[in-house]
């Protein structure tokens, strides 16, 4: 019978071109068809009329030639996986070279330049991500390696007295109290924990657990006026994935400087609204139709943008893709996380606009984990950042300039 | 008060639906979205902060009638409040939720009673003060007398929870289910003169926009 089996796989193949036998024996090992073996009945029992062992003999080999095709079509789509890979590899290979030998040492005059935006948006290799995060974030503040390390021995000194309890002093006066600087650090510890848990390197006793503490610690004391806001834990644990602990704290603390971060993570309510305000600009000139639907369904953006732009999508999004939004953001500013936002509400228009109020917002509140990579960019890439000729500033500008002049008409509290 | 969703539930004998809108306030790190998640998907998960707000649905088939509950999941850090503290607009339900192992949340579950009461006529919404963490009692620092005290005084629904050890957590759902049904039945049997119990359709959409101004 096995002989027979042989004979019988053999003749599956006979169609095959020699290439693909090459292949054949190369990539693969028939595995589920040695399991279909054609058992002729046993012996104690009386044979098969002819006419239909011969039917069951063709229905047999029918069988084995379906799950030889499947098998050697698993096999070719597992190689091709494969080739993809590697050509994946060896471009990031190039592009590495590229950046380190290229682009890095010429930053100044390469970096605008339409060959490296084009390099750029492909996503940054990892092995230079950091690097290059750090030169379009710049260092604006010019803050130092040793006043990192000044802020840093404030924050330990802070944390040794709150946990020796010599602190328990309740402040009611607004502003930043003592006990708000102090529940800030509480907050931090209980939210280290709270990052990334999946990845397990940031929790107690994992190996970027105290540098997530420290530079949340050191910018508390660096900036008490702002202190430590819910969603900051994940900017900063994506940038120490990227970076020396220093530096990382030098980019953070450059990023959240930006307009666009200061003005959510002081809570600026107005400047907030004036964001968002912006941002449905170019949500109804980029997709009409589903923008209507939002606003029949009274959802207003704030529902979804206040998760992805605090924490700048490392919570909502997979992190290589966060990472690859992170690229493009660092060279295209604020804007960049409108346009993403527009490109995930693009991505899946088909079943939003299926969609009511709550499942709506469950949906852009916790995206799909298997959000397709390249599908996702292409979505991006077809947002139009211009609505009747103005750019994403200039209407910015615009409605920040009315409301600052509606502000003059009533005297208020904001800025 | 909620949005009925099934035609004709005049009829004698019908199964109604209603879609209330829950919302869980409460400090960080009380186990809001915890809470959640048990009730919703009867599990325990490490959850990351809320930003924002995060949506949970739930549909209890009641022999009386379908209710649908859309619960608001609310940021716990106080710096959010500026941003969140209109997402329990045109709430019919609130979930106070404290840690009873730590007693400045439940001062704060306190203030935000206030703040609804300066929000709401008192039936208009159906307050539920929850002790959470009953799992902690070697920690404990809120005694069960003093959340149940406070809840009394003030008229709300009380229990303590666990959402780690599924403890009472269905409970508190049901109960809120039940005085909201409870509430129904009440305005539908005496009518106001200005008829609560309708429906409000003048408004054409749903009253449950988070209001920026």
């Amino acid at each position: 019978m096995q002989k027979e089996y042989e004979e019988k796989t053999g003749r599956a193949h006979k169609p095959l071109s020699p290439k693909q036998n090459v292949r054949k024996n190369l990539d693969f090992e028939p595995l589920s068809t040695t399991a279909l073996i054609l058992e002729d009945r046993p012996a104690n029992l009386p044979a098969k009329p002819a006419e239909e062992a011969q039917k069951h003999r063709q229905q047999y080999e029918e069988m084995v030639v379906q799950a030889k095709k499947r098998e050697l079509k698993e096999a070719q789509k597992r190689k091709k996986q494969l080739e993809e890979r590697c050509k994946l590899e060896d471009s990031i290979g190039n592009a590495v070279l590229t950046w380190n030998n290229e682009i890095l040492p010429n930053w100044e005059t390469m970096c605008c330049s339409r060959k490296v935006r084009e390099l750029w948006w492909q996503g940054i290799p990892p092995s230079v991500r950091g690097k290059v995060w750090s030169l379009a974030i710049g260092n604006e503040l010019n803050i130092t390696h040793e006043l990192y390390d000044i802020c840093l021995a404030r924050a330990k000194e802070k944390w040794r007295s709150l946990s020796t309890g010599g602190a328990e002093v309740e402040c009611e006066d607004a502003g930043f109290s003592a006990a708000d600087r102090e529940a800030s650090l509480e907050l931090i510890k209980l939210d280290i924990s709270r990052t990334f848990p999946s990845l397990c390197i940031f929790q107690q006793g994992g190996p970027y657990h105290d540098m997530l503490h420290s530079i949340l610690g050191a910018y508390t004391c660096y900036r008490p006026d702002v202190g430590y806001v819910q969603g900051m834990s994940f900017i900063a644990a994506v940038l120490i994935l990227n970076l020396d602990t220093a530096d990382a704290f030098i980019a953070f603390s450059n990023l959240l400087n930006k307009p666009c971060q200061m003005a959510f993570f002081r809570v600026d309510h107005g400047l907030m609204l004036t964001y968002f305000a912006a941002f449905e600009v170019f949500f109804e000139e980029n997709l009409p139709k589903l923008f209507a639907h939002f606003k029949k369904n009274n959802l207003t953006p704030d529902i979804y943008l206040i998760d992805w732009i605090f924490t700048l999508y490392s919570k909502s999004l997979p992190l290589d893709l966060a990472c690859r939004v992170w690229d493009v953001f660092c060279r295209d500013g604020e804007e960049f996380l409108f346009r993403t936002a527009l490109g995930i509400l693009k991505l899946f228009e088909d079943i939003l606009t299926k969609m009511d109020f709550i499942h709506i917002a469950q949906f852009l509140t916790k995206l799909p984990e298997d959000l397709p990579s390249e599908e996702f960019f292409t979505s991006i890439a077809a947002i139009q950042m211009q609505s009747r000729n103005k750019k994403w500033a200039q209407i910015l500008a615009a409605l920040q300039k009315d409301n600052r002049e509606m502000e003059k008409g009533s005297p208020s509290l904001k800025r | 008060m909620a949005q009925e969703t099934t035609p004709g539930t005049s009829l004698e004998g019908s199964h109604p639906t209603y879609t209330y809108k829950v919302v869980l306030l409460g400090s960080m790190s009380v186990g809001k979205s915890s809470l959640a998640y048990r009730y919703v998907k009867n599990d325990f998960r490490e959850f990351l902060p809320t930003v924002g707000c995060s949506f949970f649905t739930y549909t209890h088939n009641l022999e009386s009638a379908t209710v649908k509950f859309e619960i608001w999941d609310t940021a716990g850090q106080e710096k959010y409040q500026s941003v969140c503290h209109l997402y329990y607009r045109n709430a019919h339900a609130a979930l106070l939720v404290y840690d009873i192992a730590k007693k400045e949340t439940l001062k704060k579950a306190k203030l935000w009673l206030e703040e609804l009461e300066k929000k709401f006529l008192p039936d208009e919404i159906v307050i539920a003060l929850v002790g959470n963490k009953t799992d902690l009692a070697a920690e404990r620092e809120v005694t069960t007398e003093e959340g149940a005290e406070f809840a009394r005084t003030n008229g709300l629904l009380f229990m303590e929870t666990s959402a780690k050890s599924n403890h009472q957590v269905n409970d508190i759902f049901m109960a809120i289910v039940q005085e909201l049904l409870r509430r129904e039945k009440e305005k539908a049997s005496a009518p106001s003169p200005h008829e609560r119990s309708t429906i409000d359709l003048k408004e054409g959409t749903p009253k449950r926009r988070c209001c920026w101004l």
